[in-house]
């Protein structure tokens, strides 16, 4: 007989109320002096056997009533067959291998299946006999070995206690019973045996895999008995998973915009339909959407968001809650940057608007809304104080700056500053490759005209850009019918490059194969160079509609807000290696339940883990200053999401038919529950009180 | 006729008061005499016996039929009464105003008062601690002051030999009476009603009124109770919602078994509540006597 809630138990005390209030009863019955008393005495006597009789039958059904409930509330279950099979059994070492994985987490009826998977653990302790020892063997991905088997109960259940909840780990249960066997054989009773408790998910058994074996000592094996205590539901419930978030900048759609992905993987046996999956910002739902998930399948959606405030901002994507809702929400952390500050120079202005060379540039760049925000001058003069406040420079058609005007220019990309160099009439490509030298990814050679405006066939014979590179972040969302205006575009004009420096790498070129657009690093800036003008002059791309956005988002990479919005993310159990800016020091890391250990590496780098939980990680120095800017999530790994169990016929078949018993809280053949009947006797207990007192 | 209750009867201080209170709610009754004795109305024969007054003899019945014949003749003469009052401890109970004594002895006194008032000739006997008291029966109106102070003044206690009174009311009486018993008799040994109802036999009326408390009727009680005896220390420890059933099954049948017996013995009945108006219980005995003698 075993309890679910043993604690119930001591309102088996309230059986004793009947008698109690019986005896106070007495007590208190007041005294009468009554002149019939002859024909009460008489009735006594008539009546005493009678009465006796259903005062016994009353008491002894209030009794059972107020018995029954409690240990009905107790919710026993007769196990007899293990019971009985262990009687048979001679002593055996045993190993009670526990399964602490995430899947252990799991809901049934709103409590996770690890609660009842430590009582079955306390249970397996009290079934030993005195005379067998015992080893608890946890298995939730991060275990040391297990010690030998000893005969400290006290220290296991003790364990136990300490036993909370379950990790958040992938638990490779082959590992573990290998684990667990090995300390058996530490035991010199020549009984072995091996508990195991565990939702028994597919994902932590490889039954290809041999099954635990013990040695005899004498370089044979023997198979250990093996008592299978599955808890949880069987079949498992369906789950649902975001198994991964992807975060990219949407500056076409404006400024702080960002496309959330997440990949939605369902686990279950039925598709999904209608599910929610929110954007949630510092706990609150700020987008939502619902996917169509087949059965076992996989899907992606994006949520575009903008962002109102700048700085570090944290949030996940989640689904709704399901039978694990552990893994229905994935946190990310990102940087959402300052508007880009650009300074353009105007190479070629114009009295006549329409003839200006930033008559299409400057309101590309000062969009409403948009990511940039841009200055505009016709000369260099007073460059080096404008250089402090600005994070881009664009050369529009500017002929080639004196040698002072460039070593600022020099200095400033080296700093990180972004530098992009348009062509045009004003451009010579001997001055430029004299003036600017190694600044440039590459040198300018001539200019080549593809056809003449006007001519009739310019339409057949300009330039096209092929050849766009979509891996580059840049160009990354001109996909579809959103890279048509930059493959529709004409160049009739367009200066040609030569050699290559290193670092440097063509966006796209021209269907000559001539690069069109040219990206390098210098120092911790970037340079740009394009091939042809950012007017009417050369192109028409100035035109087409991929002009704007290409135009911003060049602008923010250049700027750097195009590589550095997600903060770096890791899968629980692993560690992450952080990049220290200089001048800081990490003291300590908070995670979302404690402190997370910190080791220094390398100059200006921090290992930091293992990361156990899954969550928002936050970084502080020294002082106990936040240092948001290294902020980080951990996340958990999508192989505990898939819940389907293996089949309890399929382990008896791996471990060996004949040594394995199966027992446990949701194998109802083997569990009679009691409760049931409890509750039926302590109903026809009220009844039969009920008849009795209207006789 | 303004009806006495048993509140406005204990709001009189002792028994004559109340007893007279009763009495005046009363109408004044004829009773019929049963004497033969000096009268002038010939009510029948009786073979002469010897000790028989010669004067009564019949001379032309002994011409007749030539045997002895004494004349009897009925005519009217004065009541004898015996009021009989139990004043065992049992007769201390009450549940309202008035303990069952007190209702004894007021329906006795105004019995009494009736009866003096006609000229009758009235006596008591008084049960009490197993035995009996007697004050002999006259028809003088300063009598009724001795027989309305002895009701006053007696205590209840011990228990009712009816026995004995009926032994004693048998001994006291000559000739025809009138025996009135008040009493809860609950003295249930074997016979004691019998023996007071033999009394009829000697040609006596006997009226038997039965004082019985509305708890002892009803058995109101339901917490549990130690019932204790008020005669001799018996007691039992009960819960009354238990033993109602019971009780008042056993009871009824008491008071059924009471009646029957007195109806079978030609005798007067009646239940008195000790929370009944008492002049409406003498109205009622009287209007029964009124029409057995038609």
């Amino acid at each position: 007989m075993s309890f679910a809630n043993s604690w119930a138990l001591w309102g088996c005390l309230a059986a004793l109320l009947p008698i109690l209030i019986h005896l106070f009863d007495r007590r208190r019955a007041r005294p009468l002096p009554f002149a019939a008393i002859t024909f009460v005495l008489q009735s006594q006597r008539r009546t005493a056997s009678r009465l006796r009789l259903k005062r016994i039958l009353l008491y002894t059904l209030r009794t059972l009533v107020f018995l029954c409930v409690p240990l009905a509330l107790a919710r026993p279950s007769c196990t007899p067959e293990s019971a009985a099979a262990a009687q048979t059994r001679g002593p055996a070492a045993t190993a009670i291998v526990l399964d602490t994985s995430l899947s252990m987490r799991t809901r049934a009826d709103g409590t996770p299946i690890f609660e009842a998977a430590i009582e079955e653990a306390r249970r397996a302790l009290a079934d030993l006999r005195p005379e067998e020892p015992a080893t608890l063997v946890t298995c939730g991905g991060q275990e040391a070995l297990p010690g030998p088997p000893d005969f400290d109960r006290a220290g296991m259940r003790t364990r136990l206690d300490g036993l909370e909840e379950a990790g958040y780990l992938h638990a490779d249960l082959n590992r573990c019973l290998d684990a667990a066997a090995r300390a058996l054989e530490e035991s010199p009773l020549p009984g072995r045996r091996l508990v195991v408790i565990s939702d028994f998910a597919a994902h932590g058994l490889r039954l290809e895999a041999p099954p635990p074996v013990v040695s005899d000592g004498e370089g044979g094996h023997i198979q250990p008995e093996v008592v299978l205590r599955p808890v949880g539901s069987d079949p498992a419930p369906g789950n649902a998973a975001v198994t991964r978030v992807q975060v990219a900048p949407a500056t076409q759609a404006g400024p702080g915009t960002f496309e959330l992905t997440a990949t939605v993987r369902n686990a279950s046996p039925e598709a999904l339909s209608d599910t929610e999956l929110s954007l949630q910002i510092d706990g609150h739902v700020v987008a939502k959407a619902f996917l169509d998930v087949p059965a076992g399948g996989t899907v992606n959606k994006a949520l575009v968001h903008r962002f109102e405030q700048t700085g570090v901002v944290s949030g996940a994507l989640a689904l709704s809650a399901d039978a694990l809702p552990e893994d229905d929400a994935h946190p990310f952390v990102l940087r959402v940057p300052e508007p880009v500050r650009v300074l353009v120079i105007n190479g070629a202005p114009a009295a006549q608007r329409f003839a200006d060379e930033l008559f299409f540039l400057e309101p590309a760049l000062t969009t409403q809304g948009g990511p940039v925000r841009a200055t505009f001058r016709d000369s260099f003069a007073g460059l080096s104080e404008q250089l402090g406040e600005v994070d881009v420079v664009v050369l529009a058609n500017v002929a080639a700056p004196d040698a002072g005007t460039v070593e600022t220019l020099r200095t400033f990309v080296e700093g990180g500053g972004g530098l992009w160099i348009t062509m045009g009439d004003q451009v010579d490509p001997e001055a430029y490759n004299a003036a600017f030298g190694s600044l440039l990814p590459r040198n300018l050679r001539d200019v080549r005209t593809a056809a003449e405006r006007g001519d009739q066939d310019a339409e057949a014979r300009a330039g096209r850009l092929t050849q766009l590179d979509r891996e580059h972040p840049l160009l990354r969302p001109f996909v579809g019918r959103a890279a048509e205006g930059l493959e529709t575009a004409r160049f009739y004009r367009y200066m040609l490059f030569e050699g290559g420096v290193e670092g440097s790498r063509v966006l796209a070129a021209f269907q000559d194969g001539a690069p069109a657009l040219v990206v390098g690093r210098r120092g911790e800036g970037r340079v740009a160079l394009y091939a042809s003008t950012v007017d009417r002059d050369w192109a028409d791309l100035a035109l087409s509609t991929a002009f704007l956005p290409l135009v911003q988002r060049l602008s923010a990479y250049l700027g750097g807000d195009l590589d550095t919005r997600e903060a770096p993310s890791v899968q629980v159990g692993e560690r992450l290696t952080l990049a220290v800016p200089e001048g800081q020091r990490v003291g300590t890391v908070e995670g979302p339940m404690a402190d997370v250990p910190v080791r220094a590496t390398e100059e200006a780098r921090v290992e930091v883990g293992p990361l156990t939980v899954p969550g928002l990680y936050g970084v502080k120095d020294g002082d106990g200053q936040a240092l948001p800017a290294l902020s980080f999530s951990a996340f958990l790994g999508s192989e505990e999401s898939d819940l389907r169990r293996v089949p309890l016929e399929d382990l008896q078949r791996w471990f060996g038919e004949e040594k394995v018993t199966t027992s446990g809280l949701d194998t109802p053949a083997r569990e009679v529950p009691v409760w049931t009947w409890l509750l039926v006797i302590a109903a026809l207990a009220l009844f039969g009180e009920g008849l009795l007192l209207r006789r | 006729m303004a009806l006495l209750d048993a509140q406005t009867l204990a709001r009189l201080a002792g028994v004559r008061l109340r007893a007279r209170a009763v009495m005046e709610g009363v109408l004044s009754g004829q009773h019929k005499s049963p004497h033969q004795g000096q009268s002038v109305e010939f009510a029948e024969h009786k073979e002469y016996a010897p000790g028989d007054e010669l004067r009564h003899m019949d001379w032309k019945a002994y011409g007749k039929f030539d045997r002895y014949y004494v004349k009897r003749f009925e005519h009217e003469t004065n009541l004898r009464a015996a009021l009989v009052v139990d004043a065992s401890a049992s007769m201390d109970y009450r549940s309202g105003a008035l303990f069952k004594l007190e209702v004894a002895s007021t329906l006795a006194g105004a019995l009494a008062y009736l009866l003096v008032r006609q000229q009758d000739a009235v006596g008591v006997t008084l049960l009490a601690d197993g035995g009996a008291r007697e004050i002999p029966a006259r028809a003088s109106a300063g009598h009724l002051n001795v027989v309305l102070d002895a009701l006053e003044q007696v205590k209840p206690g011990g228990t009712a030999d009816l026995l004995v009174a009926a032994d004693r009311v048998a001994e006291s009486l000559r000739g025809r009476a009138l025996v009135c018993v008040f009493s809860d008799l609950f003295d249930t040994r074997e016979g004691a009603l019998e023996r007071i109802l033999s009394l009829r036999h000697r040609r006596n009326d006997v009226a038997v009124f039965q004082i019985v408390d509305p708890t002892e009727l009803d058995f109101p009680f339901d917490d549990p109770t130690r019932f204790l005896s008020m005669e001799d220390t018996r007691f039992i420890e009960a819960n009354p919602r238990e033993l109602r059933e019971s009780y008042l099954e056993s009871f009824h049948a008491f008071l059924e078994s009471t009646r029957r017996s007195c109806a079978e013995a030609g005798a007067d009945y009646e239940r008195v509540r000790t929370d009944e108006p008492l002049d409406q219980v003498l109205l009622r005995f009287l209007a029964r006597r009124q029409r057995r003698r038609g």
